[in-house]
């Protein structure tokens, strides 16, 4: 039973690791793809957070096989439309990093 | 009526993108219509009173709640409002000015992400309005092009982290009560550390985003480096959407203690953004850049009005922050649109282009100094009306009086930037061709914003009605 707690608390400590290293990343990463990947870190600390409460309830159910036991099924609608909404935005950022590159290159030649 | 309101401009904008040719004129007719089913709705509540709607019939809980007050119904009405106006100037100037075809649609869906972000009353569903609007003012800030995409960037990736912020924050919140709607959650309202953790995780992106001092920095570079149209769009709407949320969790959400321990820092940023935005409005050389940091002042008004709020709870601070937003956004939307107008025409981005403005261009300069006069405070305009209530509401707390002390030495700082304007386009204009023929159509356009912020000074009674205390 401790040693099931003990992997939860592993699940939370991650998630708020992830979260921690991408706003490291963040503020000191002078590149903008680089700040693009620190936000993409912290929002995947974000949603492992949410998958982690989810599974609240029970001891641990995030490592059994038992499929009696409740886990919050809106906390899981919540992760998928984030999902989609990091994705999204992560490829608007890119796009845009990507015309400004061009926008360089086309000031530098003449 | 809500489901047109928020799937004209959806639709519209899907209808633009598959047929550029006819963009310009459907965001007008969209524009027309929205202001017509606004106002209707506007009369409809303030008859019956708040409305409430459930997404596809689910109960709060499992389902979105959306919900209409007075005050709502107001802000859907402002931007409807602003919409048309900033759709006609468009319009008007498009061809001179080459803006991008892709403006339109966009500019449909920031109206669609608006309405729905002063509707939802659910936690989740705000972050979505919260993101389909930083993507929709990025996308519009980058179609000025060239040198307007580091900003755009810069605004991108700073709004980004204040939404994950305000993610985080509704997670934990989740994580503890098991809930999102705000009206349940408001009432199983657990005071303790975690939940005080979320609300400023929270806060923290949400001033991220609504650009409250000393988080402002993105600001000024975005809301200049864009458009004329888009710049007003921007400082008069976007940046409202997310104070408007924080509004929301402070006043709905967190308890008692909470908020009055959380209300000296709003009052002190306020007080802080006030000072240091209007000193650097004061300092900039730039025409759009000093109205942006106009607004990032003004944003400071709003903010102390809800850290009296918090204080003190007084219906009057309700009053005087909404106030001072709507005020700010007819004043903002005139002053954008004139000072674009005159750098269109005379061109130049600096300040001296406007010297002799008010021999060479009169109307556009008598639009930037009648919103000048609201955005100082002096009667009669919308900001005055919400300055007066802010004083009535210290006024009726003894021993606050000191704080009338910091709102004049402000009032002044806002009157410096101002005339310094004002008073370079009294100097001898430089001789201008003798074809020179200034379009008249844009700067009415930006006279009529300008009108209405002093039209608000005579319609004080029904908009203190409107936004009684139980209007969120």
């Amino acid at each position: 039973m401790a040693e099931l707690i003990g992997s939860g608390i592993l699940y939370y400590l991650t998630s708020a690791g992830l979260i921690a290293i991408g706003v490291y990343g963040f503020i000191t990463g002078p590149e903008i793809l680089r700040r693009i990947l620190a936000l993409n870190i912290i929002s995947a600390g974000i949603f492992m957070l949410m998958i982690v409460l989810a599974y609240r309830g029970g001891a641990n159910p995030a490592i059994t096989t038992d499929a009696t036991i409740l886990v919050d099924p809106i906390l899981h609608a919540l992760v998928l439309t984030g999902l989609v909404v990091a994705v999204s935005t992560t490829a608007f950022a890119l796009a845009l990093l990507a015309r400004a590159k061009r926008h360089a290159d086309a000031s530098e030649q003449p | 009526m809500i489901v047109m309101l928020l799937m004209l401009p959806l639709l519209g904008s899907l209808l633009m993108i598959i047929r550029p040719a006819i963009a310009p004129l459907l965001t007008l007719v969209i524009a027309v219509a929205s202001n017509v089913l606004a106002l209707q709705l506007l009369q409809q509540i303030s008859e019956e009173g708040t409305m409430q709607w459930l997404l596809a019939g689910w109960p709060a809980g499992l389902g979105i709640v959306w919900q209409a007050g007075t005050l709502t119904a107001l802000l859907i009405l402002l931007t409807t409002v602003l919409q048309l106006l900033v759709g006609l100037y468009a319009f008007v100037t498009h061809k001179r000015d080459k803006l991008a075809a892709v403006f339109w649609p966009l500019s449909n869906l920031l109206q669609f992400g608006l309405i729905a972000l002063w509707l939802s009353r659910d936690l989740f569903n705000l972050y979505i309005c919260l993101e389909l609007l930083g993507l929709v003012a990025v996308a519009l800030v980058s179609l000025a092009g060239g040198k307007a995409i580091k900003p755009a960037i810069n605004y991108l990736l700073l709004s980004l982290l204040g939404s994950l912020c305000y993610l985080l924050g509704v997670v934990l919140l989740y994580g503890i009560h098991g809930i999102l709607d705000i009206a349940t959650l408001a009432s199983q309202w657990q005071d303790n550390q975690l939940s005080y953790i979320a609300l400023l995780l929270m806060s923290g992106g949400l001033m991220l985003k609504a650009a409250l001092w000393p988080l402002h920095l993105w600001l000024p570079g975005a809301h200049s480096a864009a458009p004329a149209p888009v710049s007003a769009l921007l400082s008069a709407l976007v940046v409202k959407g997310p104070l408007y949320i924080l509004c929301l969790i402070w006043i709905k959400l967190a308890a008692v203690q909470q908020a009055s321990a959380m209300a000296p820092l709003f009052i002190a940023t306020g007080m802080a953004a006030l000072v240091f935005g209007g000193w650097s409005a004061l300092r900039t050389p730039f025409a759009k850049t000093m109205v942006a940091y106009s607004t990032v002042a003004q944003l400071g008004y709003a903010l102390l009005a809800l850290g009296f709020l918090l204080k003190f709870s007084h219906p009057l601070f309700f009053a005087a922050l909404w106030l001072f937003v709507l005020s700010h956004a007819l004043a903002k939307a005139a002053c954008f649109l004139a000072i674009g107008e005159i750098s269109a025409t005379l061109g130049g981005k600096r300040l001296t282009a406007l010297k002799g403005a008010s021999q060479t261009m009169p109307l556009a300069m008598f639009a930037f100094a009648l919103s000048g006069v609201s955005l100082i405070g002096l009667p009669p305009s919308g900001g005055f009306l919400g300055k007066w209530t802010l004083v009535q509401g210290i006024w009726q707390h003894q021993g606050q009086l000191l704080w009338m002390l910091p709102l004049v030495l402000v009032t002044l700082l806002s009157a410096a930037y101002v005339m310094r304007v004002v008073v370079l386009t009294f100097d001898q204009a430089k001789p201008v061709a003798p074809d020179f023929a200034p379009k008249l159509l844009p700067q009415w356009l930006a006279l009529v914003p300008a009108l209405a912020v002093c039209g608000m000074a005579f319609l004080s009674e029904p908009l203190l009605l409107l936004l009684q205390a139980d209007a969120l």
